[in-house]
């Protein structure tokens, strides 16, 4: 009685038969496929008409192609590096030190952009007016002006700080400048191996403890202090190793010599405005998509949670929080990777991560555009799709399970 | 015995403790010994930076003069501003053509009023037409060459105007390049869906900055020798790629949230695959899609201000290079900024309040 003929084939036959209401043009199958060769045909003109275009361009305009370039000596100055760089080392180790700058600014981005975004996006469920209302003011102001212009705004309040001699000085050992911020640097002397070595063993302590306790919950019932446990362990084995190893570390403090300071660690102003702006630019909208996912979580939970006598601390902990972790996490991704895409406003204020040397100013000098524009964006293709790849991971733990 | 007639006594008033504004700052400030030290620790800090703001921003600022000298009180110089409005709205245009820039945004509001006010029926065979017009009059008009007006060269056009006409004109022209987009991407045709998945994708996983690089740096290696495409233009085609990608996720989370039935309905009563998708699909795709268009236009409006990186003078570019100007400069820096925050800020608040009163209107679901 029911046919397995698709809508498409039924209303082909059932139609009042026109002349060509048969024809092959009039089958959907057949026209799917001239409507895809003329895109084909579209397309391939399109990029041999490009190609073609660009080869004749560059050979009047004598740019070369190919990546030879990447070995010759970029001969420009990086205003800050991760690795040791001269102004003879070549374009290819200039790309390695972009890439390493606009990691670190997207990691340490993304770690304070979390903890803004969960701090405000909570409070916005706080007992207390004045909280939520900062929290209501925190987003809307910050979420609805460009990034750009508050990266601009922040550099511009950076560069108004005092000169080196009046910089603003926390115990002697941190100070705040024009120039930047100065911060002791932690040096390890020899024998501080075994430190490191108690922390790794700390953690790896604490996980597997973790999971000899929730193993032992579900079948016994009993519950572990986890938490105090593992705080022992995080402090206790490290502190064990630092006396038994005679405390094997000395701070390296900056000091006033000259004009600027020497020694420490120095975080540039560049790097702190763009960190800053990223920070608070997504933690707008990352407080935007913890109060949506917070709100997405019924009332009835708490009053379940309530009624089997949970205590409150838990309930936000226990109940609600895993529950809206399902409808953050694809948020947080999304908001992750814009994070990095927006790194690239840094060429507005010259920190050197890849885009601004790379495609800044490795272009400016090289010329070759294609192939460089090509390399820098596979970087930020990679970044993202790792992050995607770990957040969709994420996903999968904290998704409902479905029958 | 007759029955006692029943005299109620009069309602006694709510007790104090549970209504009324006692009971309110009760439960909302001091409801516990955190929050009342909170609520006391922000009152004071509130109480210590709120006054010296309010003195900078309006009370010792100076509002009226015309050169930097006219700023002698020690709060904020609202004179920079004023002496530079027309560069910050209308860039370097002429000031006896401005009147064609104030005319295509007269025309932008009054398309945007229009596709309220029309009755229904009329609403997508006006509104529509009128959306896909509005840039190209626009462009006549501000270029001018054309119509026998004055010809305005595009490197004069600039400041918030240019933000905004900007915007518009790209995100109007990414609406069906957008839809087309989502089409192919839920097709059945193995190629079309491939070719929209890598654009889209393309154009999503982008930085705008590099886009935007890649239109003045690369975009001039594509076209032949002898042909010089304008900048602006070439920034134009870039965020319409740009928007398209974006308009096209908007719609396809659109398409997946019309019923199945609907879908079925047209094919019913024998409606071809263009007439169900214009007639049956993009009407309703529009209304449900409405909130997260707007999101997407106030995001491309803020991606308008990293133009400033490829020197198109757009309304913060216009405030940099005033700040450089030899007659201004006494460090207007901060004003400048919190001015062109000012301008943003009002213009995407105000657009995402808009979108969330359309979201609350559509919301027919009945949650918990």
């Amino acid at each position: 009685m029911f046919s397995n003929k698709t809508t498409e084939q039924i209303k082909l036959e059932t139609r009042p038969s026109s002349v060509g209401a048969k024809s092959f043009y009039n089958n959907p199958k057949y026209r799917g496929w001239i409507y895809q060769s003329l895109l084909l045909v579209f397309l391939v003109s399109f990029f041999y008409t490009i190609v073609s275009n660009t080869l004749d361009n560059m050979a009047a305009q004598g740019i070369k192609s190919g990546f030879s370039f990447l070995n010759t000596s970029a001969g420009f100055d990086v205003l800050m590096s991760l690795l040791p760089f001269e102004t003879t080392d070549s374009y290819l180790k200039i790309f390695s030190i972009g890439i390493l700058n606009t990691i670190l600014v997207s990691v340490v981005g993304i770690i304070f952009a979390t903890i803004l975004g969960f701090i405000f996006g909570v409070a916005y469920f706080s007992r207390n007016y004045l909280i939520r209302k900062i929290s209501i003011i925190y987003v809307e102001i910050f979420r609805n002006i460009p990034v750009i212009l508050q990266v601009i705004f922040w550099y511009t309040v950076f560069n108004s700080l005092p000169i080196a001699r009046e910089s603003f000085n926390i115990g002697d050992s941190i100070f705040l400048n024009v120039t930047g911020l100065y911060i002791p640097q932690l040096v390890g002397d020899s024998g501080s191996g075994l430190v490191y070595g108690a922390i790794v063993a700390a953690i790896i302590g604490v996980f597997s403890i973790k999971r000899w306790a929730t193993k032992r919950q579900e079948v016994t019932g009993e519950q572990f202090p986890i938490l105090w446990t593992s705080l022992a362990l995080l402090i206790g084995l490290p502190l064990l190793a630092l006396i038994v190893s005679g405390v094997p570390f000395h701070f390296d403090y900056p000091a006033l010599k000259g004009f600027n300071f020497r020694g420490g660690t120095t975080i540039i102003p560049e790097f702190i405005s763009l960190a800053v702006a990223l920070s608070i630019y997504t933690g707008a909208f990352i407080a935007e998509a913890v109060r949506a996912g917070i709100q997405s979580v019924p009332e009835g939970q708490t009053e379940a949670a309530r009624s089997i006598g949970m205590k409150e601390s838990k309930i936000m902990s226990l109940i609600i929080v895993p529950q809206a972790m399902r409808v953050i996490t694809p948020m947080l991704n999304s908001e992750y990777q814009s994070l990095v895409k927006n790194t690239t406003i840094a060429t507005a204020i010259g920190y050197p991560e890849l885009f601004t040397v790379f495609a800044g100013s490795a272009l400016n000098q090289v010329g070759q555009a294609v192939e460089i524009m090509f390399m820098t964006l596979a970087i930020y293709f990679a970044i993202n799709m790792t992050i995607s790849f770990v957040m969709n991971h994420l996903n999968k733990r904290t998704e409902l399970t479905t029958r | 015995m007759q029955a006692k007639e029943f005299k109620p006594l009069p309602d006694l008033p709510a007790p104090l403790s549970t209504t009324g504004p006692i009971a309110w700052l009760k439960k909302n400030l001091f409801s516990s010994a955190f929050n009342i030290t909170v609520t006391i620790t922000i009152t004071a800090a509130l109480f210590a930076i709120i006054p010296g703001v309010l003195d900078w921003l309006f009370f010792s600022a100076n509002w009226s003069g015309t050169t930097q000298a006219d700023c002698v009180k020690d709060g904020a110089c609202w004179v920079f501003i004023q002496a530079w409005s027309q560069q910050i709205f209308y860039g370097s245009y002429p000031g006896d053509e401005i009147w064609r820039v104030n005319l295509s945004l007269f025309l932008l509001a009054c398309v945007i009023a229009l596709s309220f006010i029309l009755p229904a029926h009329l609403r997508n065979k006006v509104a529509v037409p009128a959306y896909l017009l509005l840039p190209f009059i626009c462009l006549l008009f501000l270029d001018g060459s054309n119509i026998g007006l004055k010809p305005v060269s595009t490197d004069l056009w600039g400041g918030f105007s240019l933000n905004v006409l900007l915007a518009a004109a790209s995100i109007i022209i990414a609406f069906p390049f957008g839809f087309l987009w989502a089409l192919g991407r839920q097709s059945h045709m193995p190629f079309a869906r491939s070719v929209s998945v890598t654009c889209i994708e393309f154009f999503r996983g982008t930085p705008i900055l590099a886009l935007f690089f890649m239109g003045s740096v690369m975009l001039p290696l594509f076209f032949p020798a002898d042909v010089s495409v304008d900048k602006l233009l070439r920034v134009w085609i870039i965020l319409i790629l740009f928007m398209s990608a974006y308009m096209a996720e908007v719609f396809r989370s659109g398409f997946q949230a019309i019923p199945q039935g609907q879908y079925e309905a047209a094919d019913s009563i024998g409606l071809g695959y263009w007439q169900k998708t214009l007639l049956i699909v993009f009407p309703q795709v529009i209304k449900i899609a409405m909130p997260n268009i707007l999101a997407t236009f106030v995001m491309v409006f803020k991606n308008t201000v990293f133009l400033l990186v490829i020197a198109v003078p757009e309304m913060l570019q216009v405030i940099m290079s005033a700040l450089s100007n030899s007659n201004w400069l006494g460090g207007h820096a901060i004003e400048g900024y919190l001015f062109v925050g000012f301008i943003f800020w009002v213009c995407c608040f105000s657009m995402s309040l808009l979108a969330s009163s359309i979201e609350k209107k559509l919301d027919t679901s009945h949650k918990n």
